[in-house]
């Protein structure tokens, strides 16, 4: 069997009383789409940080690549090609979109070394590539507007042009379409459907039609634990879904 | 800065701060001109922390002591040529800073505020512990300002007051547009964003706090270098200099003239100085009027002064968009 | 050296630290509540000092002194907050520390106006003079009155916190702001009361030292600096980690100064050092 892309072992994060994350052993595929639903507080989004590691594991193991990656900061795991998306959109709202996309180009052109002497938009090389990753989020045109300036739905797509701009081998989509209207929630869609298949992918969702509808797995988080996993049809038959679902 | 027209720009921001350096000695004494430059010199370097960085420094005054001791021991026991102690108060700065950066910069806010403040406190016991080399309560005396000379000219005396000043002023301007450079580069706009969102910049694979220290040498070299010049201007490294009231005025310096570009601090250093003459004419308890006037304009002129005169210094700097506050 | 001088020491180290603790532990509820450091602590330091010192001088009665010290410095810190602290909290954060840090000049400031720069000393109480014979050592009466009165103050400060409704708001107000906002508690006059109660501390730490150390023009800047340097090693976290790392810094402050008393404080920001580098959380903070 190939390697899985990802892989926790036993993850478990407690703070102070509460166990957000008890004990998820989860394996996502390579080129997969493999989603994670479960009702509001399962834990899904405390897992997703375990895994770009904004905060340790307070136990378990996570395996990228067959790499143990549990104690490394979140820098580092971000140039292992672990590529995230937040749930409330993080772009650079004082700069520009092509700004924006620059800022992951750049550490990944540039190899880290933070040149302090040229101005920072003269490279074009750069410029033309933020260009082309823009036009694959149908956001190229006047790549000079502020990223305050645009809707709320087209901040969530430069989110993930910005998040493809590192090349990632994974991207992990933390709510991709939540607070977006029903066309935003159709671009998105379509995004992550194009996406799907040149990059392994791990996201996290509400809405039950992008997630069924796309995905090659599926997991199911409460209470912090996984309560069941597989394909879109055997988990929307998985009578512990229903009653986490209807339960909560 | 408009990337598409970097050379007009450079040429028009170089022309801007040679005026102002220009200008400044015709409208007051010369030596208060040059204590602004100087102080400009320090607020502009404080600003790349608490503007361009979001770090809240208050303790910038250790680095610009520990500069001004390190340039003013030298020029005080020894005669060596003018670029020695401008160079060792850059350096001692860079050192300085790095070794407390490393303790502080990975702290959360409140936490990096007060830690800067002890540091800042620690160099202050020690300035007045060590009285054999930093004079202690009276200072270091002594200093005397080495001549000016390039090869193949005739030494300048610095003393002459004229030619101290076109001095200060040749290193206020080779300092700021450095500080410009810095801040347009691309070490510049990441530290930008590392202001705005650092869990997304760590995210895309940057050490977030690697870029804050670095951040905090290069802010503690040029502090240390402004500090080499104050300690020339008065012949003198007051023990206050030191003093976290100092760490304080520079944050209300930069503050007052704007964050939002490097123009704002220099018209904070002049604000400042102007008032802080201006307020010891009225009373000998100046501190006094000086703390009554922070908590005025803080507590009432939020939007008034300062929006206006990050307006005016918004319209210096050209249109900034990736600047700070 | 003799044990003597090193026990002896080290209780003064002890009477010190717990005047540091309660120093630092005022600083830390105002911390944990506004999330803000306190320029202006010492300064309400020196202002509970003074006036215990000419409560204490007008009357004769030092509890008086103590008393009117703890009252002023909790009023002035209560109008600074409700007046300035509190009206700045929803603008930007400089804002605030600026405040405090115009408030604190200005006190240092209106100290001096009221009271000169010249110091002033005054000895303690008739019966909390002399010396008591502890057997290894004498040890003077009033320092051990201080490190009982702190211990006191702190204890009763920690039974508000943990054990009354007020204290519970407090806490509340600490780990979870909006909650507490959303529970329809007055957080304006739950933090103005916060406030006041932090400085209160500094008063009442500035006048049981009185009789110790008198009162100096400086004495406000000099233990700020100590406070902010206790609180750092304390940690993050915990508002309670002030009190051993306020021990900690008298203690190393008097045994050091057997060696090198000129050092001696700054042998407080060497352990700062010290704990930073080999428990980067503080004493009692969590990673």
């Amino acid at each position: 069997m190939q390697t899985p892309i990802i892989r926790t072992e036993k993850l478990i994060k407690q703070f102070g009383g509460n166990r957000a994350v008890n004990g998820v052993s989860l394996d996502v595929a390579s080129g997969t789409l493999h989603s994670i639903i479960g009702p509001n507080g399962a834990g899904k989004t405390t897992l997703f940080n375990l895994l770009t590691k904004d905060f340790p594991p307070t136990s378990g193991r996570i395996i990228l690549y067959g790499e143990d990656i549990t104690r490394e900061p979140p820098h580092a795991v971000a140039r292992r090609g672990v590529g995230r998306s937040y749930q409330i959109t993080s772009v650079f709202q004082n700069m520009t979109l092509a700004q924006n996309v620059w800022v992951a180009l750049y550490r990944r052109e540039r190899q880290g070394f933070l040149n302090f002497w040229r101005h920072a938009d003269l490279d074009a090389s750069l410029r033309e590539e933020a260009t082309e990753i823009l036009s694959r989020v149908r956001l190229d045109e006047r790549t000079d507007r502020l990223a305050s300036e645009l809707s709320y739905g087209d901040q969530r797509l430069l989110e993930i042009a910005v998040t493809l701009a590192t090349k990632p081998r994974v991207l992990l989509l933390d709510e991709p379409t939540a607070g977006l209207s029903h066309e935003e929630t159709e671009s998105v869609s379509r995004l992550i459907a194009a996406l799907k298949g040149r990059y392994s992918i791990l996201m996290i969702e509400h809405k039950m039609d992008v997630v069924m509808g796309v995905s090659d797995r599926v997991s199911v988080m409460h209470f912090g634990s996984m309560i069941a996993e597989g394909t879109p049809e055997e988990v929307a038959r998985d009578p512990e879904v229903r009653k986490a679902y209807l339960g909560s | 800065m408009n990337p598409k027209t970097p050379r007009r720009d450079l040429l028009l921001r170089t022309a801007l701060l040679a005026a102002i350096a220009a200008v400044s000695p015709l409208l007051m004494p010369t030596k208060i001109a040059a204590e602004i430059l100087i102080c400009a010199i320090f607020a502009c370097a404080t600003n790349l922390l608490i503007g361009y960085g979001g770090l809240f420094t208050f303790g910038q005054a250790a680095f610009y002591g520990l500069g001004g001791y390190a340039a003013g021991f030298l020029m005080a026991r020894f005669g060596l040529p003018w670029p020695v102690p401008l160079v060792a108060g850059l350096l001692m700065g860079a050192v300085s800073s790095a070794i407390i950066g490393a303790f502080c910069i990975r702290r959360t806010g409140i936490y990096f505020i007060m830690m800067t403040f002890a540091f800042n406190q620690m160099i202050y016991y020690l300035a007045y512990t060590f009285r054999n080399i930093t004079g202690g309560e009276d200072g270091l005396v002594g200093i005397k300002r080495p001549p000016f000379g390039l090869p193949g000219m005739k030494p300048l005396n610095l003393d002459n007051p004229t030619y101290f000043y076109i001095f200060v002023a040749a290193i206020f301007l080779v300092s700021v547009l450095a500080l410009f450079r810095i801040v347009e580069s691309p070490f510049g706009r990441v530290l930008v964003a590392t202001r705005e969102n650092p869990r997304r910049v760590a995210s895309l694979g940057y050490s977030v706090s690697r870029v804050q220290l670095v951040a905090f040498m290069i802010s503690g070299a040029f502090t240390g270098l402004a500090g080499a010049l104050y300690a020339m201007l008065y012949w003198i490294m007051p023990i206050d200099a030191v003093h976290w009231l100092s760490s304080g005025y520079v944050v209300f310096t930069v503050l007052i003239g704007g964050t939002s570009n490097m123009f704002g601090p220099i018209i904070g250093a002049g604000i400042f100085i102007w008032l802080q003459g201006f307020f010891s004419t009225l009373w000998a308890r100046w501190p006094l009027l000086f703390g009554a006037f922070v908590v005025i304009v803080v507590l009432f002129v939020q939007g008034g002064v300062i929006e206006l005169f990050r307006r005016l210094a918004g319209l210096l700097g050209g249109r900034e968009r990736a600047g700070a506050s | 050296m003799s044990l003597n001088l090193v026990c002896m020491q080290l209780l003064n180290g002890i009477a010190v630290g717990m005047l540091y603790a309660l120093m630092a532990f005022g600083l830390s509820i105002i911390k944990g509540l506004l999330n803000i450091p306190n320029f202006a602590h010492g300064a309400f330091y020196a202002v509970g000092a003074f006036v215990c010192f000419s409560a204490y001088e007008r009357t004769g009665s030092f509890w008086l002194g103590l008393l009117c010290g703890f009252v002023v410095s909790a009023i002035v810190g209560m109008a600074i907050e409700k007046f300035g602290v509190g009206k700045l909290l929803a603008s930007a954060y400089l804002f605030q520390l600026l405040l405090l840090f115009g408030v604190a000049l200005m006190l240092e400031q209106v100290i001096i106006l009221v009271w000169g720069t010249t110091g002033n000393s005054k000895s303690p109480p008739e019966f909390l003079q002399g010396a008591v014979d502890l057997g290894i050592t004498l040890y003077p009466r009033y320092l051990l009155f201080i490190t009982a009165a702190s211990a006191a103050i702190i204890t009763a400060v920690w039974f508000l916190i943990e054990k009354t409704k007020f204290g519970a708001y407090i806490r509340a107000g600490i780990d979870k702001k909006e909650m507490t906002q959303a529970l329809g508690i007055d957080i304006d006059a739950l933090f103005t009361l916060g406030f006041g109660l932090g400085a209160g501390l500094a008063g009442l730490a500035g006048g049981l030292a009185v009789p110790l150390v008198g009162v100096t023009a400086t004495m406000g800047t000099d233990m700020l600096s100590i406070a902010f340097v206790v609180v750092v090693i304390g940690g993050l976290g915990s508002i309670y980690g002030a009190i051993p790392a306020g021990l900690i810094a008298g203690i190393v402050q008097s045994l050091v100064t057997i060696w090198a008393a000129e050092l001696s404080t700054v042998m407080i920001y060497v352990a700062m050092l010290a704990v930073l580098t080999w428990r980067p959380q503080g004493l009692l903070g969590e990673r």
